[in-house]
């Protein structure tokens, strides 16, 4: 079989081996790890700048999209393909271009995989501070465009607080320069409004970020709760310590049985919550945080307190959490993860509205959060072969997401809207304030070639989720 | 214009009450920007309020400048027309204060000495010291992305904002984030306001993130026999696992300004490091200890102060851009945004490129500011060489550099901005979307937008 004209030109732009275009070699990029949507026309792995800028001229003169893609852990259809389109991935422009530890910065290519640029230079005490589940995977690139967080951006901030600068291939062909190495540059802050904007506004080709100081000391702790709503309660009565955790994270009793099941980390399987909570810094204040905090699990009925003692320990509470939802795709056919923000006090009144919930559609749900920052994600199981499930499902995540936007929060605190949730987005945002958004997609993005179907709500169904049906692990 | 000015006059008076308007010339020349006087000064005290002024001024095709305590107005290109004043003085309001959530949303007239009194009630503070300092408001801070040493420890308003509402030259108000910690829904506006100096739409609302207030502080002052010797230890501290809330460069020109009047006041003939932590009696014990040991190989003594004495300084600072010019009308105030590690370098290059010209300078290494304060120049043109002089220095370090302050003869010549780069024109149509008839502070922000 010849390829086509498409192909062809793609082929040029790069090279043979950049380019996928059989229909079986297409299967993979249907998915993400929300759901599978479209097969792309073509897949395309540039290495170069100067190639994706060769790329989207070729796209542009077939009049087709470009779907950006860094390695496909996105969990709100951001990578996928919403209606046609060349998937670009970025798993060959993955080198780390420079390391300049005096200014704590480094400059890496988007394919990156982000656990691999804080191993870079871990030796030398510094680490990049983003740290989403799927760190081992997911490409800093990735991050850029979905704004992601993790359980440490409690503390640290999420990845717009560590970007500084980047080189952005527009749709036409132009390459500009976004932010410096320095903070503060002069002008309009692109840097902040192309952080998040999942792959609608430009390409991005390289990546400037801040590099933090590994803390000196770090303690970790499961505080193990016999009702779930003496956990949430410490949740607030830390931070009304003055103590701001490095992470502060919750399990339900049911999502503990199913992590303690997969990964053996040690969570007790007979109690109602637990709380993981990781304190850093100096040695001093990591021991009299630990003091405080263990006090204050405590005061708040706290069954029993552990203390991980060993960097072993450690790594395996949080292989235990980072692995939760794979671990609950053991337990059912199918999960839907969520991603809900509410504010970090409403959070007992939150859990009630999800047990509620849990009844009301018949549906098993699990909570696993960033209780620390109010970040929520519901996991409900269900059955995709069952279409009444499914229905519910959609429903339930709905109501969710109803309930957060009512106590003030958001649909997304770090998965992202992608296809998922563009058309839950007037839950949130006016007619005016989404107005306001178009014209700034038209100034980067002006016929609509970067991503289309993401972020912005396009109107054809309306106030819907995508349920999606993930094959769970 | 005249007339237009006429019919709009009618129209925002009755709009927002003819007691929330004045074309008194007194008045109007107080509100001033590089010398330009407004027609008229609008006080509108509800959000609503503001974007029908923005609505009725660009239907009118007249030209608006928001500000409320002109901390920061100096700043900026001169305005290429000014007609209307916008202040924010009776928008004060606070909207909603969750202490345990460590959220708090405001409106933009409210003054950050305000906020921080509020917020102290319940062990909390914004942590933002921008120039200015207590008297700045906090629409101005974030318009102007204003940072102070605190930004060492706590990043800059982008990084304490979590959401806002923004009048829009059509007289909408929009939204953008929200007031929890983590929201990803939707393109972050708020970032593309903060530092945007009042171009493309007036902040009317902020939630901002708080943050608990450290128990005990104490500040550290290092004497540096040199510039090099200031680099060396910059690097060793840095590299160290102590936490500064504030960590502050400072020449010798600078630390004496720093001291003076203070109880610390001392003549100065050396670069200083002046650093400030936070935390219990143990945290502040072994960063003292750390400190004497890292700089006992150096024969650098580390003198520490707290309480009022240290306070004194640290507002001392804040107050710095607007003090120095106010010692002596026609300085110039610069700041240099610098890769971190070419702090010092930059400062003994712009040392030499001062010549004979009073120099102070006050840097936060650790994120790579500097401010200089430049008097005693011999005339405007030498004050003009000496600022380009300055700003190909910070250039050939990788940085940038914007005049903050100078006599208004010296903008139109000079471009206080610098030239922007290659994402220009991004910026210009940005402007041309948000605000398509150039209504709000034309002219002012970088390319003269």
């Amino acid at each position: 079989m010849n390829p086509p004209p498409l192909v062809r030109d793609l082929i040029r732009a790069t090279s043979r081996q950049a380019v996928l275009w059989r229909k079986e070699d297409l299967l993979l990029y249907e998915y993400d790890a929300l759901s599978a949507l479209r097969q792309p026309e073509a897949v395309v792995f540039p290495t170069s700048t100067q190639e994706v800028v060769r790329v989207i001229r070729v796209a542009a003169r077939h009049g087709l999209p470009v779907i950006p893609r860094g390695a496909g852990t996105g969990l709100s259809g951001g990578a996928t393909v919403a209606q046609r389109g060349i998937v670009v991935g970025f798993s060959r422009m993955n080198k780390i271009v420079e390391i300049d530890l005096e200014n704590q910065r480094a400059r890496v290519q988007p394919g990156v995989v982000n656990l691999d640029l804080s191993a870079a230079v871990s030796d030398a005490g510094y680490y990049f501070a983003p740290d989403p589940s799927s760190q081992k995977a997911c490409t800093v690139g990735g991050n850029v465009a979905e704004n992601s967080g993790g359980p440490h951006t409690l503390a640290y901030g999420v990845t717009t607080n560590h970007v500084l600068g980047l080189e952005v291939v527009l749709p036409d062909g132009n390459v500009v320069h976004t932010g410096a190495k320095f903070w503060d540059r002069p002008g309009y802050d692109l840097t902040g409004l192309l952080v998040g904007s999942e792959g609608t506004l430009g390409i991005v080709t390289e990546i400037t970020v801040r590099l933090s100081r590994l803390p000196e000391a770090v303690n970790t702790l499961v505080a193990i709760y016999d009702r779930v709503s003496d956990a949430t309660q410490t949740v607030a009565a830390i931070t009304a310590r003055g103590i701001t955790p490095a992470a502060l994270e919750m399990m339900d009793g049911f999502t503990l049985r199913a992590v303690e099941a997969a990964t053996h980390a040690g969570y007790p399987t007979d109690s109602a919550a637990v709380l993981l909570i990781e304190v850093e810094g100096l040695r001093e204040a990591v021991e009299e945080q630990t003091e405080t905090i263990e006090a204050v699990c405590r005061e708040h009925s706290a069954r029993e307190i552990r203390r991980a003692h060993s960097a072993e320990e450690r790594a395996l509470l949080w292989k235990g959490r980072k692995n939760a939802f794979g671990a609950l795709g053991r337990i059912a056919p199918n999960y839907y993860v969520q991603d809900g923000v509410i504010p970090r006090t409403r959070l007992p009144e939150m859990l009630e509205y999800t047990a509620e919930v849990e009844k009301k559609y018949e549906l098993r749900i699990g909570n696993i959060f960033h209780a620390g920052d109010g970040n929520l994600h519901p996991l409900i199981m269900f059955d995709a072969r069952d279409p009444s499930q499914c229905e519910r499902v959609g429903r339930a995540a709905k109501d969710l997401m109803v309930k957060c936007v009512e106590m003030g929060g958001s649909i997304t605190g770090e998965h992202g809207v992608g296809v998922e949730k563009n058309e839950l987005m007037p839950l949130l945002f006016s007619d005016d304030d989404l107005a306001m958004l178009r014209r700034i997609k038209e100034v980067f993005n002006p016929l609509g070639l970067l991503n289309p179907g993401k972020v912005l709500p396009t109107g054809k169904i309306c106030g819907e989720l995508r349920v999606q049906a993930s094959v769970g692990a | 214009m005249a007339s237009s000015v006429q019919s709009a006059h009618m129209e925002l008076a009755a709009w927002v009450g003819s007691d929330h308007l004045s074309d008194d010339p007194a008045v109007c020349r107080a509100a001033a920007v590089d010398g330009k006087a407004p027609a008229l000064v609008v006080y509108p005290s509800t959000a609503e309020e503001v974007a029908g002024i923005l609505r009725i001024a660009a239907t009118a095709g007249l030209t608006v400048i928001p500000f409320r305590n002109r901390t920061q107005l100096d700043i900026g290109n001169p305005p290429e027309r000014y007609d209307v004043g916008l202040s924010l003085k009776e928008m004060n309001n606070v909207w909603h204060y969750e202490p345990s959530d460590l959220t708090i949303s405001v409106e933009p007239g409210m003054k950050l000495g305000d906020l921080q009194y509020l917020a102290a009630q319940d062990h909390l503070w914004l942590p933002l010291d921008p120039p200015g300092g207590v008297k700045a408001s906090l629409g101005g801070t974030l318009a102007t992305n204003a940072t102070g040493p605190l930004g060492h420890g706590y990043g800059s308003p982008r990084d304490v904002v979590l959401g806002m509402k923004i009048a829009t030259t059509e007289g909408k108000i929009i939204k953008t984030g929200g007031r929890v910690v983590k929201n990803v829904a939707g393109y972050d506006l708020a970032k593309l306001l903060i530092g945007s100096y009042g171009t493309l739409g007036v902040i009317v609302e902020a939630n901002l993130k708080l943050y608990p207030l450290p128990r005990q502080r104490a500040t550290y002052v290092l004497r540096a026999k040199s510039l090099g010797m200031a680099r060396e230890l910059r690097r060793c501290i840095l590299a160290t696992p102590l936490h500064f809330l504030r960590f502050l460069l400072v020449n010798p020109a600078g630390a004496r300004w720093l001291r003076q009047g203070t109880p610390l006041a001392v003549e100065s003939t050396k670069p200083e490091i002046w650093m400030e932590a936070g935390g219990s009696e143990r945290v502040l014990e072994r960063t003292q200890k750390s400190l004497e040991d890292l700089c006992r190989e150096a024969g650098v003594s580390v003198e520490t102060c707290g309480g009022a004495e240290a306070e004194s300084v640290w507002n001392r600072a804040s107050e710095f851009r607007h003090a120095v010019v106010e010692a002596q009308p026609g300085t110039v105030v610069v700041r240099a945004s610098l890769p971190i590690a070419a702090c010092e370098e930059f400062l003994s290059a712009a040392q030499q490129e001062a010549e004979s010209a009073e120099f102070a300078a006050l840097g936060s290494p650790g994120v790579g500011t500097v401010h200089a304060a430049i008097s005693g120049y011999r005339d405007l043109g030498d004050a003009g060489s000496t600022i380009r002089r300055l700003r190909q220095s910070a250039r050939s370090f990788g940085g940038a550099l914007v005049v903050e302050r100078c006599p208004v003869a010296l903008k139109a010549p000079l471009d206080v901005w610098g030239d922007p780069g290659d994402d220009f024109d991004l910026m210009r149509k940005i402007k041309a979307a948000w605000d398509p008839q150039r209504t709000l502070a034309p002219g002012r922000m970088i390319g003269r937008i």
